[in-house]
């Protein structure tokens, strides 16, 4: 098999990189920073990986000052590492051989909404909640919620999705084309603004969820949908997790166009009735939401108690009514709160990993044997209908042998969904933390992805130390 | 200036491969499994374009992986020319041997490997087509739903990113395909992903691989979404004074968030042709048929609410049935638009062609395209995907006229020309296969160049479908 393990000899010459970021420095002026705060700002804390400061920081107003710095990075070959919000889990913006990270939150403008057409284009510095401020009264939203308020320049690096991702997909679903600065400072545009194409190969699934190692998003053009006339939502028990993934199944099986659909394990039902103050059966949970017009929210709703009941649910209930439903779902709106308070004095280290759906509740109730069997605290929750769930780990980083019991449970819950011919992350993606996952899970596939980031950017400047080991 | 690269080289070489070599090899490799007579090569050609057919040197029939595998190995040693080949229902000259080569014939790999009705999956082999992929299904309550009309191979409408009438519910090959298996050109096999519904792990090969013509890899595996078979199927047809009036009618459709399975328009000629094929009396002007897909209570729901929006833009005569009959009663027209327009100039041939533009720009881009073709005095009907803003022309052509072919060619350049400029695509579905490369570079620029160094570096010896994309 063929070994694509060259660039591990890649070296980055740290007098190079000085000279490129005086040279940045001179160009930019009042745009750069190389203050220590300012580029603590800029890395990764989210995560158990060891911050990895840049040597500047950029801040960039245009596509043109991105290119700019990218054309002398690439000269000096000097690391890159776009920024946005920081809200990425994997050690994304770590800058493990220094470098220039270039913040686009400048970059925050909705260029143009296309009411017919369904589409807008952003700079990738507007967040998604901007987004949907600016759209309230065109009737129309952005649905993919990865929790954060992140910027859809970096969802679109990192091919985030979210609760509603079981309805209205991925942003590999939800991107019509991207405008990037690639590693030679060449601006491309990877399609026009059609809902569909057949014209070449497709460079925009291939930029969606690249992690910033091929390019810069400088302006993404998105799929908006119409905001549904209702929203439904609902709430069930089950006596084990097996009942609860069973009833998803049927529910997708029978066509039900549920628009989130989560589960939650006992330990994260207890973890949100200590924290929201409710008195949920510490039971496996199923939140779910429903979308579209008044009859038809009633008859998916009506249709999903039914499943549920046939699978052992209980206790449950629907509302279409807006206040009613937030109450029914609060403890999911709360779940990241109530972890963070779960267990005080710990951080939170959040993991994901996503299997064929036949295999989740298998893989849930392993995932589950294992943290009891270990000692650890981690309450569960999913989007169950796409057979995507999350551990979040609540870790006292104080003690060692605490800590250094996470490295194995996360090898072992990745090799589990492995196995189970899932994905080491259905969300968050590789970044610094799941590098090591990626042969195992796709062989030498990985290998032709090296070619592709080579062919590129033969300097590897663009986000290097993230994807690939 | 060109946009184009030069030091980023697809040649387009003569390939001056050690033919009788690589042929011998094939030959002594696979026997009775490699053919190079006149007959099986011609068969091995695409003859529904303009373009000229060239024949492949010979045709290997694969009968799993391995034959692919070793086919492809062999082929690299040569360097020759290696043309993957479903059931050649392409539209762009795709499956042409432009420099000779050979053939890969995937028809024997025409396997069910699993069916997974929990995870909504199946795993098939390239030379599944899909009305066989759902006769199979047919007990489990589930289907694939991408159709493209003709029967193709589910390898090759992967290959073109295929889609059809009801992208504008399910999507394209693209949304559909959740894994490859792929002989790459240097002969190794790879997976693009696990069967996970979403995946976050590294670039999107899956994505690359779909749409990618045969240029850089051939599928022999693919796990496909699958979709419950609806409860009941409504149909509905409503007339339009105007193609513009129409096109606004399918904007408000889909920004009302109608769940529509398949929205199709025909202009004024192409209903012309249907009435006289199918021995309707349909009012000569622009005809939407519609489908909904749902239960008794949503169908009947999402066909009233198109029927208010219908009415509001000048609609009359709206029909519509959730009976199966009735609703392929409805529909005859465009089931049978294809024949309608060949047979009504039996003397001529057959070309279609496609692009595909933001909706907003629909009536636009069709009513030019009538003035176009009423400019060049060409024959032609236009049908379309319109809830996704794609469109075809069919036109009747003599390719002996070569006068005609000229301005056939000059009418083609001004359509792809038109959607580019519209912010559309040269090709929505069809690909870009011979015929197409130019509009590719005048679309997306530089961004081709990118594409170029996919290909040289996946393929540095230009041996899979050379002269195709590129």
């Amino acid at each position: 098999m063929k070994k694509n393990n060259d660039w591990l000899d890649h070296s980055y010459d740290t007098n190079n990189i000085k000279s490129c970021i005086t040279k940045i420095k001179e160009q930019f002026g009042q745009q750069f920073s190389d203050s220590q705060s300012i580029r603590e700002q800029h890395t990764h804390t989210m995560t158990i990986h060891k911050s990895e400061l840049p040597d500047g920081v950029l801040f960039a107003d245009t596509k043109d000052d991105v290119a700019k710095a990218v054309k002398i990075c690439n000269q000096y070959g000097c690391p890159i590492i776009p920024f946005a919000v920081g809200s990425s889990f994997e050690g994304h913006l770590n800058a493990p051989f220094g470098g220039l990270s270039i913040d686009i939150n400048n970059m925050n403008k909705i260029i143009e909404v296309y009411h017919e057409d369904l589409s807008v284009v952003v700079q990738p510095g507007v967040t998604r909640e901007d987004l949907n401020t600016h759209l309230r009264d065109t009737g129309l939203f952005f649905p993919i919620d990865p929790g954060a308020n992140a910027s859809l320049g970096g969802m679109a690096s990192t091919r985030a999705s979210g609760t509603n991702a079981v309805r209205y997909g991925t942003m590999k679903d939800n991107v019509i084309s991207i405008e990037a600065v690639m590693a030679n400072g060449e601006i491309i545009k990877t399609s026009n603004r059609a809902k569909k194409s057949s014209a070449g190969y497709d460079l925009t699934r291939l930029m969606v969820g690249s992690e910033g190692t091929l390019g810069i998003i400088t302006e993404i053009t998105l799929k908006l949908h119409g905001i549904p006339e209702k929203i439904a939502g609902g709430r069930v028990s089950f006596p084990n997790v097996k009942d609860a993934a069973d009833a998803v199944i049927m529910t997708i099986q029978s066509g039900i166009p549920v628009a989130r659909i989560e589960l939650l394990d006992k330990n994260q039902v207890k973890s949100c009735n200590n924290y929201s103050k409710l008195d949920l059966p510490e039971e496996p949970m199923l939140l779910v939401e429903f979308h579209g017009s008044e009859s038809s929210v009633k008859e998916q709703s009506e249709l999903f108690g039914e499943i549920a009941s046939d699978n052992s649910g209980k206790d449950y209930i629907w509302t279409a009514d807006n206040d009613e439903r937030n109450k029914l779902w609060k403890a999911r709106h709360d779940a990241y709160w109530a972890n963070m308070s779960f267990r005080p004095g710990t951080e939170m280290y959040a993991t994901d990993v996503c299997v064929p759906i036949s295999k989740l509740s298998e893989c849930i109730v392993e995932t589950i044997e294992d943290l009891e069997k270990n000692n650890i605290v981690g309450p569960l929750a999913g989007h169950a209908g796409d057979g995507n769930f999350h551990v979040s780990l609540m870790i006292d980083t104080n003690k060692k042998e605490e800590l250094s019991k996470l490295d194995p449970f996360l090898d072992r819950l990745s090799e589990r969904a492995i196995r189970m011919e899932g994905t080491c992350t259905g969300e968050h993606g590789i970044g610094q933390g799941k590098r090591k996952y990626m042969y195992k899970e796709l062989g030498n596939t990985v290998d032709f992805m090296k070619d592709i980031k080579k062919a590129f950017d033969p300097n590897l400047i663009m986000n290097p130390g993230k994807l690939f080991l | 200036m060109s946009v184009l690269d030069k030091n980023i080289e697809v040649s387009d070489q003569n390939f001056d491969y050690n033919k009788e070599d690589a042929l011998n090899a094939l030959k002594k490799e696979f026997g009775q499994q490699y053919s190079s007579s006149k007959s099986v090569r011609e068969q091995h050609t695409d003859t529904t374009t303009i373009h000229t057919s060239k024949l492949p040197d010979g045709v290997v029939f694969a009968e799993n992986e391995g034959d692919v595998k070793r086919t492809i190995e062999i082929c690299n040693q040569y360097k020759c020319p290696i043309i993957p080949f479903g059931v050649g229902s392409s539209l762009e000259g795709h499956v042409n041997a432009l420099y000779g080569g050979v053939s890969i014939d995937l028809n024997n790999m025409n396997k069910i490997l699993n069916v997974s009705p929990e995870d909504s999956f199946a795993v098939v082999q390239p030379g599944v087509t899909r009305e066989q992929l759902n006769t199979y299904l047919r007990d489990t309550g589930l289907f694939f739903p991408i159709d493209p009309g003709a029967n193709a191979s589910l390898g090759g409408m992967s290959a073109t990113n295929a889609s059809g009438t009801n992208a504008v519910r399910y999507g394209t090959m693209k949304d559909n395909v959740i894994s490859l298996r792929v002989v790459m050109p240097n002969g190794e096999i790879v997976k693009t992903a696990n069967k996970a519904k979403k995946s976050a792990a590294g670039y999107d090969l899956t994505r690359l691989m779909v749409g990618s013509e045969g240029t850089l890899g051939i599928i022999t595996e693919i796990t496909l979404k699958l979709y419950g078979i609806p409860e009941v199927i409504a149909g509905g047809r409503v007339t339009f004074s105007s193609i513009r009036d129409a096109t606004e009618a399918v904007i408000m459709v889909i920004q009302s968030g109608i769940p529509v399975a398949r929205i199709e328009l025909l202009d004024e000629e192409q209903v012309k042709a249907c009435n006289a094929y199918s021995k309707l009396d349909l009012p000569e002007e622009p005809l939407l048929l519609l489908e909904f897909h749902g239960s008794e209570s949503s169908v009947k729901e999402q066909s009233e609410l198109f029927s208010e929006i219908a009415t509001d833009f000048g609609g009359s005569n709206f029909e519509w049935t959730s009976n199966n009959e009735q609703r392929n009663k409805l529909w005859k027209a465009r089931h049978d638009a294809y024949y309608a327009t060949k047979s009504s100039k039996p003397d001529l041939e057959y070309i279609a062609t496609d692009v595909c533009v933001p909706i907003s720009r629909l009536s636009e881009c069709i009513m030019e395209t009538q003035e176009d073709l009423k400019k060049y005095n060409l024959y032609g009907h236009i049908v379309g995907h319109v809830g996704d803003g794609n469109f075809h022309v069919q036109l009747m052509v003599n390719p002996k006229d070569k006068n005609e072919i000229n301005v056939l060619n000059t009418f083609l350049d001004r359509l792809s020309k038109r959607a580019i400029n519209m912010d559309g695509t040269c090709t929505g579905e069809h690909g870009i296969g011979q015929g197409k490369k130019q509009y590719l570079i005048d679309e997306l620029g530089s961004s081709v160049n990118f594409m170029k160094r996919i290909k040289s570096t996946l393929d540095p010896n230009n041996i899979m479908n050379p002269g195709k994309v590129f």
